[in-house]
């Protein structure tokens, strides 16, 4: 037994597994635990503890509540955190999914190598940075009505094939084929319209990036593995995106918060903490929120398309060959912030992810026929100037973890600190030294996203392998970044 | 006038807290508006060449300060402005006890070109979310999801 950062008794379940008891906080319905190692939890934030306890008491809450290696404080859920709740009995929360729905990872694979990039890899960052626009305020090149957007929202990528900006065969390489069933934009406020309807195909700004990235062979773990995803190493070019559903998403959520807020009242619910505010999942404003999300985890799918057939012309453009001829097909595209209806030994649950990722093993019925094999891509982003990691589910993580792992590499220092700590154009500088190429549009936003602000990401990818519940295939890392 | 605000690191490692104090409830407006303000630009480097007006009713004073601090969040992205500075009159009804708003907010278009814009600013949340009165002064903590 441990006391970690908090004043609550912390076992030690295995080596990457700990639990605290349903004894350490008044309500807790569940046990919680908390996948890390023993040098992981210990650089845990208190708020880590806090929450995945206040987690543990919501509603119709199954098995445990649960909190990934990359866990930080969060708002409500903490960031890493995964709950599945019964449909019947249980809730759905905004705060277990959090503001940026669908906020994902996309990973898009290239026959070009490192040699052939390299000469031409400044003109390469200035033209994706020329069309991905990212930062505060920025538009993407697709104009949409609002009949459009409705489109978008109903059909997500699809609606993006239908229209010339993707590939009838980046569907089935995308979560769910790009599109969550059940999205009504009806459910949708028209300020998240106004807020959304301009933003499609553009990365925001905070974490989110878009990466060129090299996969080298002493970085591929598992060569079969990695060769059946696309991943074929010797200095392979691979592209990484991290966005999600923009003002759009942010508003819906927003919205529901301040709807939950009085439905709790209605139905007698209380919670241990305001960002908590919840809805039984079967109950009318528990279902129209769930059909907003859906509406915005489409919007997300389908901004991440755009953005990938904006990458695909970029490179076309510098590299003077088509997409198809340089081999630039999605490995896979998976959501890390939302709530989906999955079946598992309980029957159906409804499981939150909120800084996490499904993982699910290989023999899936869910994943496409390409990787039943090998179990579901996992995407996970690391910080900039560090490596990113392509993973592939397991069995284990669908009967310990709802078929969920970690998502990224959490933050371990404040904005402010980052910035005190350096400027962002001299660490635009040293990454250049260093053969990294940063475009970004602010660069108080870039020191803020320094490589020492983050978990080191190979120890939290470490500590879910050791879990089992992922499997590592390859490290991804970074010679270009575009930052908001 | 003597509004003020401070950045607290220890609240939000991954994204960005304030406290905000004024001497009136007009003046914490004011104080917290602009904390939002700068967070997504620095001020000086906007032009104040467009003006949108704010009237807004609560029954609460958090709600109403909430509620403004959202519109900056949403007048970002839906009409693509970022502000200087912000003018806020904050009275309750007395027979109601409603709180009322009129706000002003001045800037400009949103231009990369000619703009420092720092931090796009997704939603004002409710965690550890406060309006309280200590004494004279009215004080207000907000975290931003960044």
């Amino acid at each position: 037994m441990t006391k970690v950062n908090t004043g609550m008794a912390v076992n030690r379940i295995t080596n990457e597994v700990w639990e605290i008891p349903v004894t350490e906080k008044s309500g807790m319905l569940v046990p919680a635990r908390i996948y890390a190692t023993e040098s992981v939890l210990s650089s845990m934030d208190g708020g880590v503890f806090e929450q995945v306890t206040n987690v543990a008491c919501l509603p119709g809450i199954q098995r445990y509540a649960l909190c990934m290696p990359d866990g930080h404080w969060g708002y409500g859920f903490p960031i890493g955190g995964v709950a599945a709740f019964d449909p019947s009995h249980g809730v759905i929360s905004p705060g277990g999914i959090g503001f940026d729905i669908n906020c994902g990872m996309r990973l898009i694979r290239t026959d070009l190598t490192l040699s052939d990039v390299q000469p031409r890899l400044e003109q390469l960052m200035t033209e994706l940075f020329r069309k991905v626009p990212a930062g505060v305020g920025s538009k993407g090149f697709v104009r949409l009505n609002r009949q459009d957007f409705q489109n978008v929202m109903r059909k997500g990528v699809r609606w993006c094939v239908e229209n010339g900006h993707g590939w009838n065969e980046d569907l089935a390489r995308i979560e769910e084929h790009g599109c969550i069933p059940g999205a009504d934009p009806s459910k949708v406020s028209d300020h998240a319209i106004e807020r959304g309807i301009h933003q499609l195909g553009t990365l925001g700004s905070g974490n989110h990036y878009l990466e060129v990235q090299v996969a080298s062979d002493d970085r591929i773990f598992d060569r079969e593995t990695a060769a059946a995803l696309g991943i074929t190493g010797h200095d392979q070019i691979v592209v990484m995106v991290h966005c999600g559903s923009r003002g759009f998403g942010h508003q819906v959520a927003s919205d529901y918060l301040r709807v939950f807020e009085k439905a709790m009242r209605r139905y007698g619910i209380s919670v241990k903490d305001q960002q908590l505010a919840c809805a039984p999942f079967r109950s009318p404003e528990g279902q129209d929120y769930f059909a907003a999300m859906n509406c915005a985890a489409n919007s997300a799918f389908a901004n991440r398309q755009v953005i990938t057939h904006q990458i695909r012309k970029a490179f076309e453009s510098v590299f003077g060959r088509s997409a198809e001829e340089l081999g630039m097909e999605i490995v896979y595209d998976v959501a890390h912030n939302i709530a989906k209806v999955e079946r598992y030994a309980e029957g159906e649950l409804v499981v939150h992810r909120k800084g996490s990722t499904r993982a699910f093993g290989p023999g899936s019925q869910e994943l496409p026929e390409l990787y039943r094999a090998t179990g579901q891509p996992v995407i996970c982003g690391g910080s900039m100037e560090t490596g990113s990691y392509l993973l592939v589910g397991t069995d284990q993580a669908m009967r310990d973890t709802f078929g969920s792992t970690m998502h990224g590499s959490g933050r371990t220092m404040s904005r402010a600190q980052a910035k005190r700590s350096v400027r962002g154009d001299k660490l635009q500088r040293d990454m250049a030294q260093r053969g990294i190429i940063v475009k970004a549009v602010s660069m108080s936003g870039l020191a803020e996203e320094a490589g020492f602000a983050y978990k080191n990401i190979s120890e939290v990818v470490e500590t879910v392998e050791r879990a089992g519940i992922t499997k590592k295939v390859a490290e991804l890392r970074p010679i270009g970044s575009i930052k908001g | 006038m003597t509004f003020t605000f401070r950045f607290l690191e220890e609240v939000a490692l991954a994204d960005l807290a304030f406290e905000a104090c004024g001497d009136s409830p007009s003046e914490l407006f004011q104080a917290a508006a602009q904390a939002v303000i700068e967070t997504i630009v620095n001020p000086m480097t906007v032009q104040p060449c467009r003006e949108k007006s704010i009237e807004r009713r609560a029954p609460t004073i958090a709600d109403l300060l909430f509620d403004w601090l959202s519109d900056i969040v949403y007048l970002k992205d839906a009409e693509s402005i970022v502000f200087r500075e912000a003018t806020a009159v904050v009275t309750q009804d007395q027979n109601q006890g409603e709180w009322q708003l009129h706000g002003t907010l001045t800037g400009a278009p949103i231009d990369p070109n000619s703009q420092e814009l720092h931090a796009d600013v997704k939603a004002v949340t409710k965690h550890l979310y406060e309006v309280r009165q200590e004494g004279p002064r009215w004080v207000a903590r907000v975290v931003l999801d960044i």
